[in-house]
């Protein structure tokens, strides 16, 4: 479907010619932080469009940690050898969109309809664009939260698995079953370090309970609400009162001690599935409700950062994320489908065999993975105001509605500028 | 630093004795070994302008900028220095980081004196337990951190389950805002040890034996001789180390970003940590760049009262 603009583009970038910074030989750089069978695939699908496309050759090129990808574009940037293509965490889009190496895309995006813009997931198209409506980035991943449990742990506790209908309720009372002093067994965990991790899940209770982050015109918070106050007791009751919660430091232990029978369950997303072992029986479910099942995604998105090899990257990106190629890389990884029409692919049936795991999460995107963190400039220190707030809730150093307060005239202060 | 200061100096003044310096010296220095000096040290004047002095004027201009680091910055005046003073969490980092040199450098030093003089014992497989003392300061600050964190892991952790086998409370260490601090101070103590250890150990070697001899001869005890003759003369190591623990306690980061990350709530963000969150999470490069020159003030000083300090202790040895 892509083939036409494909073949469009590389006419002009063929007169466009290579030569521009940052590209070797013509070529254009390419830098992912992908390691494992991710590496191995990208290089794959790097050679396989460099042998179909000899005038468009992409170095796909390991850039290091994809933690480490906004700091080092930056860096790439005042060296001036900036690479054509690079994958980044969605929450960097607003940093970078206000550089002039950027490309807006939107342009490309518009003027492409085979590339089929709205079929990408809604949460994936929201990361990449910005309030304005432009578009910079094009959909690189998107991961979402889901309820993963240690089925062998509710059998003792001799509870039933959690439903789809579940309520918080219900996710509270089997969290407080499932925990036992004694065993030092616990029944949920929650990274609890401060950063954005310990802000998403909060995030997915705000939006479970009907509330927002910020006020529909974007200029005050709003999470001091009813719903924002209903999220804070949740956390305060289950981790003050029940004891029912493990809180991780940020070392990130929950996984190991999930594996060793210590947690019953975990909010968490896809890429944890491959590190569960083989002896401990799992299910996946949707996170439970309160208004809604909302969850939250954690998309990341490929940049383009060169006016000069510009045309071959679009048509390298529009390849390499067309749902035919896609859903390969899927299958490789484990990664979820970017695009509603994979998951109606052959081939998608055989990424579900592969990871049965992954379902709960493909159908997250298309349901409950409606709403994202608003992308602007001012997020992560609002990011930061949150995750003192969350942090002192769990520790018991703060009362809910004490903390919320406090996080709200922060988050205020900073949205007038100050 | 001042040890081996102290040492040239002594060894100066031996010489001086043996019949003055060789010939050359003096104002009627020609020329040429003017220029010959100037290209000796040229490589490590370059290098040091290089990767010292410009950085810090560099940084003292950004602290005076409105910058993300990566784009041309805006001029703002004393604005970085007027939000700091209004910063209610770095006078929350300066007061931490104070307490923080408060209890690592005298619980490194105290512990180390006595570590030193058994080490200083002859005794079978010496050489063991000294490397034993030293490897955790060549240990990588990341794998320290690592395995710390789960030994002080407040549900999991080894010593948690220890303090339970003898009934004692179980603490939250680095999970914990009142904890947090103080586990930090423990790692690093056990980290820095070795390294105050070997300078105390070969301060007590270069103790003459005359002067032992002498205590032993005038009825002096070992006990006695130790804190009458040893520890006296232990004092420029002493002050040596004071100054060079207490420069890099103040410039303490690598440990709390492994472990804690100034966390919970800020509990143990010291001054380099919350340097390092403006300039490299906020990439608010103008605010971190004054919180540094700050920084450099304070060490500024600190080094200042080393040379004070130092020039005192080689007088004392003089004497």
């Amino acid at each position: 479907m892509a083939m036409a603009a494909t073949l469009a583009l590389g006419a002009v970038a063929a007169c466009s010619g290579g030569g521009g910074s940052g590209s070797s030989h013509g070529a254009t750089i390419f830098w992912h932080g992908y390691t494992g069978p991710e590496a191995k695939e990208i290089a794959a699908l790097g050679q396989e469009w460099n042998q179909a496309h000899p005038n468009q050759k992409v170095n796909v090129t390991f850039a290091g940690s994809n933690d480490d990808a906004l700091k080092k574009t930056l860096g790439a940037f005042v060296s001036g050898k900036t690479p054509g293509v690079a994958y980044e965490f969605g929450s960097s889009i607003t940093t970078l969109a206000k550089r002039p190496q950027t490309q807006d895309l939107t342009s490309l995006v518009k003027g492409a309809p085979d590339f089929k813009w709205d079929d990408f997931f809604p949460a994936a198209r929201q990361a990449a664009t910005t309030p304005d409506g432009k578009i910079y980035g094009v959909p690189a991943l998107v991961d979402n939260l889901a309820l993963v449990y240690n089925k062998k742990l509710f059998d003792a506790a001799g509870l039933s698995y959690p439903t789809a209908s579940w309520t918080w309720t219900d996710f509270q009372n089997a969290a407080r079953k499932l925990t036992d002093a004694g065993k030092k067994q616990y029944g949920w965990a929650y990274v609890n370090d401060g950063t954005e991790d310990t802000v998403w899940r909060f995030l997915a209770l705000l939006w479970q309970a009907g509330g927002d982050l910020l006020t529909p015109d974007g200029k005050k918070a709003a999470f001091d609400s009813p719903a924002g106050l209903s999220a804070m007791q949740l956390l305060h009751d289950m981790s003050v009162t029940d004891h029912s919660v493990y809180l991780d430091g940020g070392d990130q232990q929950y996984l190991n001690l999930f594996n060793s029978g210590k947690i019953g369950m975990l909010w968490t997303g896809p890429w944890d599935l491959g590190s569960i072992t083989k002896d401990v029986s799992y299910g996946v479910q949707i996170l439970p409700g309160k208004v809604t099942h909302a969850t939250i995604a954690g998309p990341d998105v490929y940049m383009m950062f060169n006016k000069s090899d510009r045309a071959t990257a679009w048509a390298f990106l529009q390849w390499l994320t067309s749902p035919e190629v896609h859903v390969r890389f899927s299958i490789a990884t484990g990664d979820l489908p970017l695009r509603q029409s994979e998951t109606q692919l052959p081939a998608y049936q055989q990424f579900l065999k592969k990871y049965p795991g992954d379902k709960v999460f493909v159908d997250n995107l298309a349901k409950n993975a409606t709403k994202s963190r608003p992308n602007i400039p001012e997020y992560s220190k609002i990011s930061q105001a949150l995750g003192l707030a969350v942090q002192a809730v769990l520790l018991g150093k703060a009362q809910p509605q004490a903390a919320l307060d406090q996080a709200r005239d922060q988050v205020n202060s900073i949205m007038a500028g100050a | 630093m001042a040890v081996v200061a102290a040492d040239r100096a002594a060894g100066e003044r031996r010489s001086a004795r043996r019949g003055g310096r060789a010939g050359g010296s003096g104002p009627r220095l020609r020329r040429a070994d003017h220029l010959a000096g100037w290209a000796f040290v040229s490589p490590a004047v370059l290098l040091i302008g290089v990767f010292g002095l410009v950085p810090v004027v560099w940084s003292l201009l950004l602290s005076f900028q409105q910058t993300d680091l990566t784009s041309p910055g805006t001029w703002t005046g004393a604005a970085n220095y007027q939000k700091m003073v209004h910063d209610p969490v770095f006078w929350q980092a300066a007061r931490q980081t104070l307490v923080y040199c408060v209890l690592f450098v005298p619980i490194t030093m105290l512990l180390a004196i006595p570590i030193a003089v058994l080490l200083n014992q002859k005794v079978r497989g010496m050489t063991f337990y000294r490397m034993a003392v030293y490897v955790p300061l060549v240990t990588s600050t990341v794998a320290t951190g690592v395995i710390f964190s789960w030994l002080l892991n407040p549900q999991f952790g080894l010593v948690n389950a220890a303090l339970g086998k003898v009934g004692l409370p179980q603490q939250g260490f680095f999970q914990s805002t009142g904890e947090a601090l103080p586990a930090v101070v423990m790692m690093t103590v056990w980290g820095w040890l070795g390294f105050a250890v070997i300078i105390y150990l070969s301060a007590l070697q270069n103790v003459p034996r005359e002067l032992m001899e002498a205590a032993a001869l005038d009825g002096c005890g070992r006990v006695r001789a130790f804190w009458k003759v040893e520890l006296p003369l232990l004092a420029p190591a002493s002050s040596f180390l004071l100054v060079w623990l207490t420069i890099n306690a103040l410039q303490l980061f690598d440990e709390v970003y492994v472990t804690t990350k100034g966390g919970p709530l800020h509990a143990s963000t010291v001054l380099v940590y919350y340097l390092y969150q403006q300039a490299f999470v906020d990439f608010d490069g103008g605010y971190a760049a004054a919180i540094g020159s700050a920084l450099f003030v304070v060490i500024l000083a600190v080094t200042m009262v080393q040379l004070w300090l130092s020039r005192r202790a080689s007088h004392y040895e003089g004497n």
